[in-house]
């Protein structure tokens, strides 16, 4: 990538679908209406863990505007969903009742309020049995098998070297065990859908979703029919962050089998409550690291055993199990390294898909182990990691080497360098001070999880507007205008006439989910592809205008300019129509793939991410000695994210991530009865941040472009939730002088801390 | 039971039942989807609107209680000439906007801070928007956004 | 079910009498959710937001007289009118979010009784009378009377709270209010507490501490005072941890609590103790 002046890459544009959403025009699920609309509404189990002995649906059924109720029993098709192989979770539990909140039946009727009153009279009989709620239960043999195959989800190992003569040629050596806790999207609008058949025999899925693609082919599946009747329409989604996608699956299907059966539009939208414990959560971890080194600081050797409870369901459980053992080791160049990594079923919500992934609990647990080495060999914990840094051409946790675009050395000395100027606050009767560092990484793309393609659409009009289709969804992080900018980028057409259109699984090829921090980058790149398609017919009709055929043509500020004498210029919509009516295609339909993961599957070596985005944070914090409570005085996050392509967007998706970063590690935690039932299911219990509770993120960009993305871009949308949880966990343990093991670190924890160190 | 007010400057009069929420009145009956339902507890401020010029949750108001009031939803809130109101042009222009959902209530709220106070200290409009929830945005493209509405509101004057 | 406008606080009463299952409502802040939840299900609503008497809000012979309709917001403001004693502004001005405080009102807060209820330890140590009304006449309590447990109080069903009065001895002298939840913005406390300071001639003359969420009711911790009195500061945290009794429950557990309300009690006074003997705004 040559630098050069973009006209809107790079520059701070405006979010191309903020108008509607400013004046609330923007229409999401729960504001579609339809003419003879039903709700829908699910009977959820209270306990944990059983054997179905009954489920009575008589009373139901009578209830005042109730349709139709329906089970596990009525179910067409297979009445299997789940993101992954083995395709473990029902729609409507029929034997078995794996966790509380699960959904055993469900209602439709006049109005939400008359579906909910008429679900609370479905009577459930249920035996049950002793439900399987810790990690240690879970690894017990002589526990019940939640599932036929036991309670291991899956298990997979990363060996690199030898870490038994790694670990004998260290002179230092940390170990540790780190916790993390449940944390829950707390989306502002909780999942829902809308399904409307056509008349035509086919329905269309109206849904709050990540991932259309895999919600049609789940829904097809249930329903019995084929794909091909099936058309799943992205409404405006009010975040998503990973937690939209099971669920969208489950109300999709019923509200598909309940739309299909009564000929009419029936909607699904969540309450709060059934949003928080009938959807996926982020995997609470149990990691054992053992770190050794040299005693200059040369990293030697990491051991770690990963343990996540992904409750109930499979879920994405085998992907974010992979993904926390590709990323445990950090960005740090190690010749040895031996990870094992599990995910095991509980009777619980199940967990899932959340902003980061994996990432955030094994960045947590290594980076408390960097600043514990850096502890015992007396070195500061920048230095340390500096020494260890990844640089260009060298090999990665999994054996994979990047001769371009690992700027980790880069951030570590911007913080190095914001670090100083940062006051020496003293304490004092009435404050604590402390400075955390951490340093992270996170794959770009689907990686070692499957095969990463996107469809996209570009089509130009006769007056030059240009239409975007895409297969990957905007949730808010601004991927629209993302796709917007490189369309007008590489067609020369100002960003107003750029409209970026819903997605719609009609239009263009099977996307696979939005996930992954791969909008920018694998879905850029086929908007970039299919644009330089369209380009290629108005820089071909130019020359023919300008009888110069052949001869290079630039596309820019809505004109199609002679390279050779810049004075001769058409208006690009002249260009637009003489190719419509000269016969050259001015619309492309393309399918972008990413370079396939190439790797060792017993030992995770190999080529796994196209790219990484590598970050570093820092962490002062101030602690008020009487409550506990913490107030971040400063945080920087400074990434390595190839380019910037929206500066605007970018900064939003780095302040954001801090935050849900910041909750997992301080504020948030979602807590079980002992008898396995969630009892915080609502805003007042769940600390979910307020604006009082913002951190003062500054976001300093790194670009060290990547030849896999649209003008070098890698993604930014999860990496900063690693870096900040692990920065303030460092910070809190400076302050406090005891390592903080277990997130969430409260202010609590603090307190009480804090007065046990008083009196001694 | 029959309620009567002023709904973003047309007089509405509509036969309703008494167990109706404010939000629902709004968003079922009279089509104005722009305030949303976020938890229907009064936690989340996704359902704020003005009335009598004050911001209040509307999940957890009976609609009854609009009688004889002055209410504003996000639709209502507009510039000079069908322009966008600089509260709305500066969430634009700041970034402050994400997946949009917190964004009417969150304008509204602000719209009322700013009426009582042009030039709100960072402090007043943590504590003004402290019933509003973002989980996209980290709040510190909002803060920016409403300061700089205060100051085009400013200029405007 | 019904809904009820009456114009006048007599008129509220004798329908509370009349018909059984009736509520009376305000801002509906707390019952709202109970109701649009289907776990209460009155057959008649008796919204009293708009009662005139209810609205009162001025100095009176014997001191502060506060309707129970008026807005927790009103409260929060100390400009609202000129003799607001600090810590129940405070305690106001601590509750939920604007959008809570502009519907929610004191007497809303009062009656709802939680044990965390944030104007409830200021009332406690400004010595506020309660009064209350129904079709058999008028009487007023005293607030340590008034809650006999966590959300129950002796307000029988058909009584209206009418109005909260702050004794005119309570208006001078010093106050301060401290709540700490589990986030910074829109929080259900922890603990609260309040303290009341008189002093006259350098000496303290009155000093009243109470404290909510650390028992079934808020309480005042009578041995915390006297350790003031006495010019103790150093005993007051033991002082205030022999005396209450928190629990632990979703929102803190009882080794917070107890850490916390002592060291923000001894805070508070030390703090209040330096400030000059004043009158308030």
């Amino acid at each position: 990538m040559k630098e050069k002046e973009y006209s809107v890459i790079g520059k701070r544009v405006n979010k191309v679908d903020g108008l509607e959403l400013v004046t609330g025009k923007a229409r999401f699920t729960g504001d579609l209406r339809f003419p003879g609309m039903l709700y829908g509404y699910a009977k959820r189990s209270d306990s944990p863990a059983g054997m179905i002995k009954s489920i009575d649906i008589s009373k139901a059924q009578a209830a005042p505007g109730v349709h139709l109720v329906f089970t596990g029993e009525n179910i067409p098709g297979p009445n299997l969903i789940g993101i992954l192989p083995p395709f473990d979770q029902t729609l409507l539990a029929k034997d078995k009742v794996r966790y509380a909140g699960e959904s055993v039946a469900f209602v439709v009727a006049e109005t939400k309020t008359q579906a909910k009153a008429a679900a609370s009279q479905v009577t459930l009989d249920i035996e049950p049995t002793k439900p399987v709620l810790t990690l240690d239960d879970a690894l017990d043999p002589a526990s019940p098998k939640i599932h036929a195959n036991g309670n291991v989800t899956f298990s997979r190992n990363l060996i690199k070297g030898d870490v038994d003569l790694g670990f004998a040629e260290a002179d230092v050596i940390v170990e540790g065990v780190y916790e993390t806790s449940y944390q829950e999207h707390a989306y502002i609008e909780p999942e829902a859908v809308c399904v409307v058949p056509g008349g035509d025999g086919r329905i269309t899925i109206y849904a709050s979703c990540q991932s259309p693609f895999h919600l049609r082919g789940h829904i097809a599946a249930n329903i019995g029919q084929p794909a091909s009747k099936v058309r799943v329409v992205q409404s405006y989604t009010g975040g998503s962050f990973g937690g939209k996608d099971d669920v969208a699956v489950e109300i999709g299907a019923l509200a598909a089998l309940a739309a299909v059966k009564l000929g009419r539009p029936v909607m699904v939208s969540h309450d709060r409550e059934e949003s928080i414990i009938g959807s996926n959560l982020r995997h609470p971890s149990r990691i054992k690291y053992k770190t050794g080194a040299k005693k200059d600081g040369t990293l030697v050797a990491k051991q770690v055993e990963i343990l996540l409870d992904g409750g109930a369901y499979a879920s994405e459980s085998p992907f974010v199990t992979m993904k926390a053992l590709i990323h445990a080791a950090g960005p740090y160049r190690i010749p040895n390294v031996h990870i094992k990594s599990t995910a095991l079923y509980t009777n619980k919500t199940y967990s899932g898909a959340f902003r980061g992934f994996g990432v955030p609990q094994v960045t947590f647990a290594s980076e408390s182990q960097m600043d514990e080495l850096a502890a015992k060999l007396g070195m500061d914990p920048v230095e340390l990691r500096k020494k260890n840094a990844l640089l260009p051409g060298d090999s990665n946790a999994t054996g994979q080497v990047f001769k371009e675009s690992v700027g980790i050395l880069d951030t570590l000395q911007v913080i190095e360098r914001e670090r100083e100027k940062l006051e020496d606050f003293k304490e004092d009767n009435h404050y604590l001070y402390g400075t955390g560092i951490s340093s992270m990484l996170q794959g770009i793309s689907n990686g070692a999880e499957g095969i990463d393609v996107v469809g996209a659409s570009v089509q130009m009009s006769q007056d030059g507007s240009v239409l975007v289709g895409i297969g990957l969804t905007e949730l808010g992080q601004g991927s629209r205008t993302v796709f917007a900018q490189i369309a007008s980028e590489v067609l020369g057409v100002p960003l107003e006439k750029v409209t970026v259109k819903t997605v719609d699984t009609d239009a263009v090829h099977d996307s696979g989910p939005t996930v992954a921090s791969r909008s920018t980058t694998v879905g850029g790149k086929a908007v970039l592809t299919a644009a330089e398609a369209v380009k290629e017919s108005l820089v071909t009709m130019a020359g023919l205008m300008f009888k110069s055929p052949g001869a290079p043509v630039v596309l820019k500020d809505n004109f199609a300019i002679l390279e050779a004498s810049p004075e001769a210029r058409i208006p690009l919509d002249q260009v637009a129509t003489a190719a419509y009516w000269t016969g050259f295609p001015l619309m492309n339909l393309t399918f972008s793939k990413a370079p396939p993961s190439n790797y060792d599957h017993d030992t995770h070596q190999g080529d796994i991410y196209v790219a990484y985005n590598y970050g570093s944070h820092l962490v002062q914090v101030r602690i008020d000695k009487i409550t506990g409570e913490v107030t971040v005085l400063r945080h920087l996050a400074c990434h390595d994210v190839g380019k910037v392509i929206n500066p605007k967007g970018l900064e939003g998706q780095v302040e954001g991530g801090s935050l849900i970063g910041f909750g997992l590690a301080h504020m948030e935690k979602i807590v079980h009865s002992p008898e396995g039932r969630i009892i915080n299911s609502n805003f007042a219990d769940y600390a979910v941040p307020t604006i009082k509770d913002r951190i003062p993120t500054e976001v300093v960009s790194i670009e060290r472009p990547t030849s896999n993305g649209p003008f070098g871009a890698k993604g930014v949308g999860e990496p900063p939730v690693a870096g900040t949880a692990s920065a303030f966990a460092n910070a809190i343990s400076a302050a406090l002088g005891k390592r903080v093991k277990k997130l969430p670190v409260t202010k609590e924890d603090i307190l009480i801390h804090l007065s046990e160190r008083d009196k001694k | 039971m029959r309620i009567r007010f002023l709904c973003n400057n047309e007089q509405r009069d509509l036969e309703i039942d008494p167990s109706l929420r404010a939000i629902d009145l709004l968003r079922d009956i009279l089509g104005l989807t722009g305030t949303k339902e976020g938890c229907g507890k009064g936690e989340c401020g996704a359902c704020t609107i003005l009335v009598n010029g004050k911001p209040v949750s509307s999940c957890i108001m009976l609609a009854a209680k609009l009688d004889g009031t002055r209410v504003e939803t996000i639709e209502g809130v507009k510039g000079k000439d069908e322009e966008l109101h600089p509260l709305q042009q500066a969430f634009l222009e700041e970034g402050a906007v994400q997946c949009g959902f917190c964004t009417p209530g969150m304008i509204l709220s602000s719209k009322a801070l700013l009426e009582e106070k042009s030039k709100p200290t960072e402090e007043e409009i943590q504590e003004a928007l402290s019933g509003n929830f973002c989980r996209c945005t980290g709040y510190g493209k909002i803060l920016k956004a409403v300061k700089k509405a205060g100051q085009l509101l400013e200029e405007k004057r | 079910m019904e809904y009820l406008k009456p114009k006048k606080i007599e008129e509220a009463v004798t329908f509370a009498e009349k018909r059984d299952r009736s509520l009376y409502i305000a801002g509906g802040t707390d019952l709202s959710i109970l109701f649009f939840d289907s776990k209460i299900k009155p057959e008649v609503l008796i919204d009293i937001t708009d009662l005139e008497e209810l609205k009162i809000l001025e100095e009176r012979k014997e001191g502060l007289y506060l309707g129970a309709a008026v807005l927790i917001s009103q409260l929060a403001n100390l400009k609202t009118i000129k003799w607001m004693p600090l810590c129940l502004a405070q305690g106001a001005g601590a509750i939920g979010s604007p959008q809570i405080r502009n519907l929610a009102t004191l007497g809303g807060n009062i009656c709802n009784a939680s044990p965390c209820g944030d104007t409830l330890a200021p009332l406690v140590v400004l010595d506020a009378v309660f009064k209350l009304r129904s079709t058999q006449g008028i009487r007023e309590v005293p607030v340590l009377d008034f809650f006999i447990g966590p959300k129950r109080t002796i307000r029988k069903e058909k009584e209206l709270l009418e109005a909260v009065i702050i004794p005119k001895e309570s208006l001078n002298g010093i106050s301060g209010f401290f709540k700490t939840g589990k986030r910074k913005g829109q929080t259900i406390s922890q603990v609260n507490s309040a303290v009341y300071i008189k002093k006259e001639g350098g000496r303290v003359s009155k000093i009243r501490i109470a404290a909510g969420s650390v028992a079934p009711t808020p309480i005042r911790l009578k041995k915390a005072e006297e350790a003031v009195i006495k010019g103790n500061l150093e005993e007051i945290e033991s002082a205030v941890l022999e005396e209450i009794k928190p629990i632990s429950d979703i929102r803190g557990s009882e080794e917070y609590r107890r850490i916390v309300t002592a060291k923000a009690i001894k805070e508070m006074v030390v703090i209040l103790l330096k400030e000059d003997s004043r009158n308030e705004n």
